[in-house]
């Protein structure tokens, strides 16, 4: 029990961050050197938005690090042949030989150049988790900046599992990498899978329960009721990919039935709604400085948006005159030429998206959907305000979240879009209530939003676009994935490269689409905290494709699908075994909102397994063998493990020439750290964090909202009409025809100023039909996913505790399917099942229940495991398998949707 | 697996302590009959006392911690399995002592020890509050009338293999009243379960009725009704009559214990409100 | 007097088994043994269908069926209403196993093993030998009220004296505190929503209650 207090009795705080929505703080009992039990860090209740709690993964890293299938010592493969169907003939070797046998093939890389014939990197790597392998690699990242270019284009879920449209076009209109509910304050929210309860972590879940205990409603609409549906007021279950139809139809409440509620003098100042659009789609600007036009309902004329003193027309058709400025050196002279305020354009464009019409397509009656625009209005108390910190601020306790599946692929951008035009809608966006962003990843600086809102010309946020423009656009790609070539919205943050199609990295190594470089596999492939055989799509092309990379080196934690194909495994040492100092607080992904920023630990709660060594050390080793541990030690100064080592009134750098030790490197991490959140007072090492765990300052509230920043700079929010995609969709477009390159065109449609609705579910229908050569009808079910709490991310398919405890929530035994379903299939609850697509075949066990859409059927996790031990065992399905890489299925983003058709066949005598 | 919140099959009572309850009740039974029928006791009482004596040992064997057998004496205030106990050794003993000398003095306290034995097993069932088709209260009866039966149909056996011819027809009579007795306890019984116990628990009982309650009454109603008629197959249709109530009622206990044993499950009044939604029905999954 | 009681509302929580993975760990309990765990339960059909998430384990009855029927006296109760297990008088004849209308009952036998492949060193620190071959269930985590008690802390307030699920419960679904007292936070909670108790018609009078809704 945790109560005895003897001297072999202690409790090592540090943190968890399998997850994106962590950190979270928790201490481990540890008792006569062995770790027995994962608590609360009771110590950080007050100043963490998680009370100090860690979710149930946590309670798994236990499990993880005693595993006895652990990979404790090097290894090196024996068999030459790479297959699934070869035994790897791993053998243990010592770390000299390893680290010598990669240092050996990065000296060939050096040798050669760092890329290769057709322009990539020779040295490629792929992380998992949203990032979040960052929080436990300690200075690999510092090596991997020494060693030159590296393509991270080899995906093992982004763009497929990710949040991808909104991490786009979220940065883009209000520096929103992911989305939040302001949900401590937030009345209503219209959740359209959403699944917070299972995704959100601890902050999330906890902020949500205290919304319900408030009274706040939430409305879950999805195909199945999820955790989160479960946990919501009102379940909608709507068709699988609907969900922009739903939100068109909305919009045409809002916009046509209820347009005098809105906040029009909002709509008028901080949008770019009374921006004219002329005749070719462009904005109508003034011909001397260029500036968009707005016609002044005062002195009835055009003037300049940003004109003092105007009533800006919103609605309307005005004959002035203008020049427009399109793509490339595209310009017009417009004379006394009628032109349409962008509302205006707005309104007209939404007026067929009636109730009716979304209700027909979403198999949602169409009350339900002008009965929650209403509700969504009602909450959204126009007109009022809220002090924070001592400034006023628009209170809208309204607020709209979108799930996975939602927001990415095809009508994720429509999606995201009616999502934050709904917000500006009524002042929903950034403000107390609404709409949030949380952080920023592809615009800089990464380390505070509000910093990185830079007003453009035209009045709104500027945007790090890759260039389209015939001089400065990447005719031939730098990385396998192509992503500042055909994505000029994923900007070129270090975050930019894994937000590509990253399918298209693997897609390409089978077969090169026209005019395109030779697909060639990297020389070197580092792979660490991440199973892309198992967790990305078509999970065999995958494995077929990492057969054929010549020299793979793999972080271990215990054998599985991908390091099946590694050439060196390196034993990693587990989230209780390693060393880091990593930065939390402030505001970051999904619901971790601080009051506090600062530091935190992670530091080796026992001696670490085997000979299993931290990843410090190694990358240290690494850098010294291959000969670039000058350039090591300098990215390590300048903060590529976290912080940089010297400030204003500080120093605590490293001498770059010679060797440090782990402790060397985190003790001058911390100094630096303590350092910078005192301005250079204080400098507590690394036993002070050892022994406290964290360090914290305080962070204002008011920086949860970016409309303070909005409102100070004078800016408008970039909506509703999207000028600057359309031209960027237009010049994009240009330069890929130049090159001869048509197989991109579906997704240079998307770059529409207003977005259209098109059949989603007939796109797939017809993708897999085309692609495929099936009758769509013999599929007849949707197929999708779920987030689960107790498995998602960290390798916890492997864990017995998680598997144990997941059993308990409906979905982890098997297949859920409508109960009516079951019974006029003539199944029963447990009867095995095959699960075909037009791509592949899965099988699991029948899980019969009335939550969820009878056209449905829902898998849940990426499972499938064939070498995880443990995991390999548990004869779970995986959608994985099924869903295939097409870039039919490639949105304008790059980014896929974990969606597919599927037929439902029992397996006879499997009971 | 918890999802749902279904009744399951409870899996702590096995055979080993079925086996308890079959042979302690025919062995009670046995007891109570010989006496009741003024047989020699000797084959019949030894045979009881054995019974008896098998099912509680093993059943002890089968204890988490054997070694601690001793226990289980420790409640007799409230615990009815501590009160079998209590009964368990006064009825060995005097069984053994009456069948060793044949007498009724013996016999008499050994046959009210093998009832208060019969009743304290059908008690011990009766209190278990987590398996709704034992802790109905027409168990008793039940349980006391098959053990009877099964004792009666023992008593015939007996009766044929020693020769005590003028043991048959009380014996039989006992036999065939208890037989009738145990289908009166038993619909009864299944009267008062009606939407009291979990529906798997329940489908297990229909399903046994057809052999167990059904052949328990209407073989041995038949098959001692002909005998009675028909002198010269009267042994054999005797012998088979005996077996049919005697294994009838052990099939009947065994699916009671085992297969239908269905636990309470899990149920809520209500299920929550969640936010600005209200509270709604609530739900007993299995019932 | 004092009866501790614990107290889950239903409207938070989320299903999660963060509760029911630190009480394997604080408890040490073997594979497949849950003192406390969250069922999840659907209600209705298809479209009318509500999911709830219903934290079960020894509900520390106040009458309890386990204590009566329990032939060695080992399954006991407090004076404070916690209903306890004497590991070394028990027997493991399972009576209260089959007593018990909450299946909150287990006995193990063989020492835990999660991996086929051989126990874990923390498998082997927790052994716990004197809970093989007994009756085992959810103790409220006795000693964690016993220790607040000796050190002046309030159990179901200071985490030190509070049970490893409710310091555990992301969703603060889970409270724990004396029911006797007015003032305590599980009696505010239940003056403040309706509440039910599971099975209440055995006649158990289970200490474990279920908030639904607000007063």
């Amino acid at each position: 029990m945790s109560t005895q207090s003897d001297e072999t009795t202690k409790k090592v705080p540090t943190y968890c961050y399998q997850c994106v929505a962590g950190p979270d703080l928790l201490t481990v009992k540890v008792v006569d050197g062995v770790a027995t039990e994962v608590e609360p860090n009771f110590k950080a209740a007050e100043v963490t938005p998680s009370a100090g709690k860690v979710c149930v993964k946590a309670f798994g890293l236990l499990q993880k690090m005693y595993n006895p299938n652990r990979i404790t010592t090097p290894m090196k493969r024996t068999n030459p042949k790479k297959g699934r169907d070869q035994d790897p003939g791993f053998v243990p070797i010592s770390w000299d030989e390893a680290l010598d046998t990669i240092a050996e093939r990065l000296h060939d890389v050096q040798a050669k150049g760092p890329n290769d014939d057709s322009g990539y990197p020779r040295i490629a790597a792929s992380f998992g988790g949203g990032g979040t392998p960052t929080y436990y690699m300690g200075t690999l990242p510092a090596f991997l900046a020494s060693i030159g270019p590296i393509d991270f284009s080899f995906g093992s879920g982004q763009g497929v599992k990710c949040y991808h449209s909104e991490h786009l076009y979220g940065e883009l209109w209000h520096r929103a990498f992911t989305v939040a509910p302001d949900t401590p304050n937030t009345e209503f929210i219209l959740s359209f899978g959403y699944n917070v309860e299972a995704s959100g972590g601890v902050c999330g879940v906890k902020r949500h329960a205290d919304a319900r205990a408030r009274g706040a409603k939430r409305v879950q609409i999805e195909p199945h009721l999820s955790v989160t549906g479960a946990c919501s007021a009102e379940w909608v279950p709507i068709k699988p990919k609907t969900d922009a139809a739903f939100m068109m139809g909305l919009l045409h409440v809002l916009l046509h039935e209820q347009r005098k509620r809105l906040d029009i003098p909002f709509l008028k100042q901080r949008t770019t709604s009374p921006y004219l659009v002329a005749p070719n789609g462009f904005y109508l600007r003034d011909p001397e400085t260029r500036k968009p036009l707005i016609y002044d309902l005062n002195s009835k004329r055009a003037v300049p948006f940003d004109t003092p003193d105007t009533d800006p027309a919103l609605e309307g058709t005005f004959k002035v005159s203008g020049i427009e400025i399109g793509a490339d050196t595209d310009a017009w002279e417009h004379r006394q030429e009628k032109v349409i305020p962008a509302f205006q354009k707005l309104i007209d464009h939404v007026e067929p998206y009636t109730p009716l019409w979304a209700g027909r397509i979403c198999d949602v009656h169409h009350k339900v959907i002008r009965r929650l625009a209403l509700e969504f209005l009602d909450h959204a108390h126009v007109g009022e305000t809220v002090e924070i910190e001592g400034r006023t601020l628009p209170y809208r306790p309204v607020s709209i979240a979108l799930g996975k599946t939602v927001n990415n692929g095809w009508g994720g951008f429509v999606c995201c879009w009616a999502r934050t035009l709904m917000a500006c809608l009524v002042v929903a966006l950034e403000v107390p209530g609404g709409t949030l962003g949380t952080t920023v990843r592809l615009n800089r600086p990464a380390t505070d939003r509000a910093l990185s809102v830079k007003p453009h010309p035209d009045g709104y946020m500027d945007y790090p676009m890759n260039p389209t423009d015939p001089e400065n656009w990447l005719a031939k790609p730098d990385v396998r994935n192509a992503n500042r070539t055909l994505i000029p919205l994923v900007a070129n943050s270090p975050w930019s490269q894994a937000l590509g199609p990253t399918h298209l990295a693997w897609m390409q190594q089978q077969e090169a689409p026209e005019h395109w470089p030779q697909a060639t596999p990297p020389d070197l492939w580092f792979v660490y905290r991440t199973n892309p055989a198992i967790s990305f799509w078509d999970t065999q092309q995958i494995t077929e494709v990492m057969a054929r990379f010549p020299f793979t080196v793999c972080f271990a934690l215990t054998r599985d699908e991908t390091n099946h194909f590694a050439d060196i495994l390196l034993p990693d040492r587990t989230d209780l075994e390693g060393l880091q100092l990593i930065r939390v607080g402030g505001t970051k992904f999904i619901e971790q909102f601080w009051d506090y920023q600062g530091f935190a630990l992670r530091q080796p709660v026992v001696e670490a397994q085997g000979d299993a060594r931290d990843l410090t050390w190694v990358a240290t080793e690494l850098a010294s063998r291959s000969g670039v541990l000058d350039k090591y030690n300098k990215a390590i100064n300048r903060g590529a493990a976290g912080v940089p080592l010297k400030g204003e009134n500080y120093d605590f750098t490293l001498d770059p020439a010679e060797t440090h030790s782990v402790e060397a490197i985190w003790d001058a991490t911390c100094k630096a750290a303590s350092a910078e959140i005192t301005d250079g007072a204080e400098e507590q090492g690394l036993d002070w964090y050892k022994e406290n765990g964290f360090r914290l300052a305080d962070f204002p509230r008011l920086k949860w909202y970016l409309y303070t920043e909005i409102e100070d700079q004078g800016l408008r929010f970039e909506m509703p009409y999207q000028e600057r995609l359309m031209r960027v969709g237009k010049e994009l477009g240009r330069r890929l025809h130049e090159q001869g390159i048509s197989w991109w065109d579906e997704q240079l449609e998307e770059y529409d100023p207003l977005p259209e609705y098109k059949n989603y579910p007939e796109v797939w229908e017809k993708a897999l039909e085309r692609n495929f050569d099936v009758d769509i009808r013999d599929f007849p079910f949707w197929a999708i996913t779920a987030r689960s709490m107790q498995y998602a991310w960290g390798s916890n398919a492997g864990i017995q505790l998680m598997r144990e405890v997941a059993e308990n929530v409906s979905g982890h035994g098997g297949i859920v399917i409508n109960s009516n379903t079951v019974a006029e299939l003539g199944l029963t609850d447990g009867d095995l099942v095959e699960i075909r697509s037009p791509l592949n075949v899965t099988r699991g066990r029948v899980e019969a229940r009335q939550g969820i859409r009878p056209d449905t059927v829902l898998m849940i996790g990426q499972f499938e495991h064939w070498a995880t031990p443990f995991a390999k065992d548990l004869e779970l399905p995986s959608l994985n398998k099924l869903v295939p890489m097409l870039l039919d299925l490639t949105d304008s983003t790059g980014s896929g949707s974990d969606l597919v058709r599927v037929s439902i066949k029992r397996v006879e005598n499997a009971r | 697996m918890s999802v749902g919140g279904n009744p399951w099959l409870q899996t702590h009572w096995d055979w080993h302590v079925a086996l308890n309850f079959l042979t302690g009740g025919a062995g009670s039974g046995l007891l109570i009959v010989a006496v009741l029928t003024g047989m020699p006791l000797t084959a019949p009482v030894l045979l009881a006392a054995a019974l008896i004596g098998i099912g509680l040992a093993q059943v002890s064997l089968h204890l988490g911690r054997p070694l601690r057998s001793f226990n289980v004496i420790f409640n007799p205030q409230t615990s009815w399995m501590t009160r079998e106990a209590f009964v368990a050794g006064p009825l060995l003993l005097l069984a053994v002592i009456a069948g060793a000398f044949d007498t009724l003095v013996a016999g008499l306290p050994a046959a009210l020890c093998a009832a208060a034995f019969i009743y304290c097993q059908a008690r011990i069932l009766k209190e278990s509050k987590g398996i709704p088709v034992w802790r109905e209260p027409h168990i008793v009866g039940l349980i006391i009338t098959t053990g009877l039966a099964e004792g009666a149909a023992l008593a015939l056996l007996v009766a044929l293999a020693v020769g005590q011819v003028e043991a048959l027809l009380p014996a039989g009579t006992l036999l065939l009243l208890l037989v009738v007795a145990r289908f009166i306890s038993w619909r009864a019984y299944r009267g008062a379960l009606d939407g009291n116990a979990p529906h798997e628990a329940l489908n297990v009982l229909a399903r046994a009725e057809g052999p167990f309650v059904g052949v328990g009454l209407a073989v041995p109603l038949l098959l001692l009704g002909v005998a009675a008629t028909v002198p010269a197959a009267r042994e054999i249709l005797v012998v088979l009559g005996a077996l049919s109530a005697l294994l009838t009622g052990w099939g009947l206990k065994f699916v009671l214990i085992t297969r239908a044993s269905y636990n309470q499950g899990f149920a809520i009044v209500h299920t929550p409100k969640r936010g600005a939604g209200s509270g709604g029905i609530g739900s007993k999954p299995g019932w | 007097m004092t009866r501790y009681v614990m107290v889950a509302d239903l409207e938070r929580c989320v299903g999660c088994q963060t509760c029911t993975a630190a009480c394997k760990h604080t408890n040490a309990t073997a594979p497949g043994v849950q003192w406390r765990k969250v069922l999840d339960m659907e209600v209705g059909a298809y479209p009318d269908v509500r999911r709830a998430f219903v934290p079960v384990g020894c509900m520390h009855c106040a009458d309890p069926p386990c204590m009566h029927v329990c032939p060695s006296t080992a399954t006991g109760q407090r004076p404070d209403g916690l209903v306890t297990i004497d590991y070394d008088l028990c027997i493991g004849c399972t009576y209260c196993a089959v007593a018990c209308p909450y299946q909150a009952r287990y006995m193990i036998e063989k020492p835990n093993k999660a991996f086929a492949k051989g126990r874990m060193r923390n498998e082997f620190q927790r052994e716990e030998p004197e809970r093989r071959g007994v009756a085992q269930k959810c103790t409220f985590c006795v000693d964690r009220i016993d220790y607040g008690h000796a050190n002046g802390l309030t159990p179901g307030i200071d985490p030190a004296a509070t049970p490893a699920c409710v310091n555990a419960c992301i969703a603060s679904a889970l409270q724990f505190g004396d029911i006797e007292d007015p003032q305590s936070n599980v009696s505010q909670l239940l003056a403040d929503h309706k509440h039910f108790r599971m099975h209440e018609e055995l006649g158990t009078e289970p200490g474990f209650y279920y908030l639904w809704e607000d007063v």
